[in-house]
């Protein structure tokens, strides 16, 4: 599969895993993923440590999970991108609207 | 020698007088007129060896007197011959020199006036230079910095277009599906309408069938059903017409789908690797000024150290002026060369009895210009270096 759910419900958490390619071929199983989350204050962890590539559909993607998750009063954190992944979020100042873990 | 030889002989003849006396000690008027004798022996001795020494002394005078003097007039000869060639070589050397020294300041000094002007003229281009690398492009200030900035930001610009036309794509996206699944939901109903159509037919078959059974009485009813029959066939046909045009539209948002995957799919590597060439143009230009300062500030240093350099061979220029007083003082000198040269070419002139008097106005001409040169040495400011005081050249 090339994306992973996991509900932490004690920790009100949702972690996405995404596997190598995050783009568009995605964009449906990725929103399937979270459109059915709908507990006030989720935090959204969106899982990079096996992305290795992502082109601005991917962009998109994590914009419209944003709006959810403000929707719902929570937030999103991008964990553990790859340096090229870090670089392609930095370029798109995507550093100022989500958390990024590293 | 001589004077020891006659002490020898006084000696002796002393001696020998006194063993005399000894042996006639005691006869005393003998020893009184040998006594006399004696005596008187003793002074002609004496005066004989004067006459002696006078008689050889004055031959050995005029001899050394006749010698002497042609080899004297000989020397004097090639002396003041050697002094005349020397003096007038060291004249002409001395010239030569001034001449020489007096070539090379000159071309020595318009060859600082020259260094002087280009370093000048270095200076301008220089400042001219800085100048045009501060201000590139048009009145407004727009310089490479400026320019690197406004690129950086078009490009972030750029990105933040694609990333929204991404997200805008995206939403379009999730609406196409919608209206996918309303025209599924469209065709189920379709199907229903079709069954609808189908079970209309069957129906209107049967009230034929039944029409005909029932026989003229039927015969309306008859009409009714057929009637009905080609309602729902021309029903069968409607649906049909609308499956295609559903259909056609499905065909349409599947190119609607596949257009906007292109618009959502932006390649990021291209933009990425744009913006990391624009980061270290910054870097490069960063460096670029800053180096720029550096140089313009070693340049400055440098303009007034070589105008000092230049000021400092000008002042030793004046090496002209010292070697000149110095060649001024070698000719008066030589001048007094020449004057005794002079009187010692009268001296062979002259005849023999006049050598002691000449050589006495020889004595006291070469004594008088002895001090002359001493007291005009103490008058004259001769610097003996280079180095002692800081004239400038006027």
């Amino acid at each position: 599969m090339s994306i992973k759910q996991q509900i932490l419900a004690d920790k009100n958490q949702v972690v996405i895993a995404i596997d190598k390619n995050f783009d568009f071929s995605l964009h449906q199983l990725f929103r399937e993923s979270y459109t059915n989350c709908d507990t006030p204050k989720t935090n959204f962890i969106l899982d990079l440590s096996r992305t290795q590539y992502m082109d601005s559909s991917a962009l998109g993607m994590i914009l419209l999970l944003k709006d959810h998750a403000e929707q719902l009063g929570g937030s999103v954190t991008v964990s553990k991108p790859s340096d090229t992944v870090y670089k392609i979020l930095e370029i798109a100042q995507f550093h100022r609207l989500v958390t990024i873990e590293k | 020698m001589q004077k020891a030889n006659y002490a020898v002989q006084l000696l002796l003849v002393l001696s020998l007088m006194l063993l005399i006396n000894l042996i006639f000690f005691h006869d005393h008027t003998l020893n009184i007129v040998l006594v006399l004798l004696q005596l008187i022996c003793l002074v002609y001795i004496f005066l004989f060896f004067k006459k002696i020494n006078n008689v050889n002394y004055s031959s050995k005078l005029s001899d050394v007197h006749q010698i002497d003097n042609e080899l004297f007039r000989a020397s004097l000869h090639s002396i003041t011959e050697l002094l005349d060639e020397t003096t007038t070589i060291i004249k002409s050397d001395a010239d030569r020199a001034k001449t020489f020294v007096n070539e090379a300041v000159n071309g020595v000094s318009s060859s600082f006036l020259e260094l002087q002007d280009l370093n000048a003229k270095q200076q301008e281009m220089i400042s001219a230079l800085i100048d045009k690398n501060r201000s590139i492009g048009d009145n407004e200030g727009t310089n490479l910095e400026n320019f690197v900035n406004n690129s950086v930001k078009t490009l972030d610009d750029f990105v933040g277009v694609i990333v929204n036309t991404s997200k805008q794509s995206l939403l379009t996206m999730s609406y196409t599906d919608e209206m996918v699944k309303q025209f599924d939901g469209v065709f189920t109903l379709l199907e229903q309408v079709q069954n609808l159509a189908n079970q209309t037919n069957l129906l209107a078959l049967n009230a034929a069938i039944e029409a005909a059974r029932a026989g003229d009485a039927g015969r309306g009813f008859a009409v009714v059903a057929n009637e009905v029959r080609s309602l729902s066939v021309n029903s069968t046909e409607l649906n049909e017409d609308i499956r295609n045009e559903i259909h056609q539209a499905q065909i349409i948002i599947d190119k609607l789908r596949q257009s906007v995957e292109v618009m959502a799919s932006a390649d990021m590597t291209s933009t990425l690797e744009a913006k990391n060439k624009v980061s270290e143009m910054m870097k490069h230009v960063e460096q670029v000024n800053l180096e720029t300062a550096e140089g313009i500030d070693k340049l400055s240093a440098l303009t007034p150290e070589i105008e000092d350099a230049v000021a400092t061979g000008v002042r030793l220029l004046q090496f002209e002026d010292l070697t000149t007083q110095t060649l001024y003082s070698l000719q008066t000198e030589l001048q007094n060369i020449t004057t005794i040269n002079e009187k010692l070419k009268h001296f062979e002139q002259l005849s023999l009895g006049q050598d002691n008097e000449q050589l006495l106005v020889i004595k006291e001409k070469s004594q008088e210009l002895k001090n002359l040169t001493n007291s005009q040495k103490d008058r004259t400011v001769m610097q003996s270096s280079m180095n002692e005081g800081e004239i400038e050249l006027f």
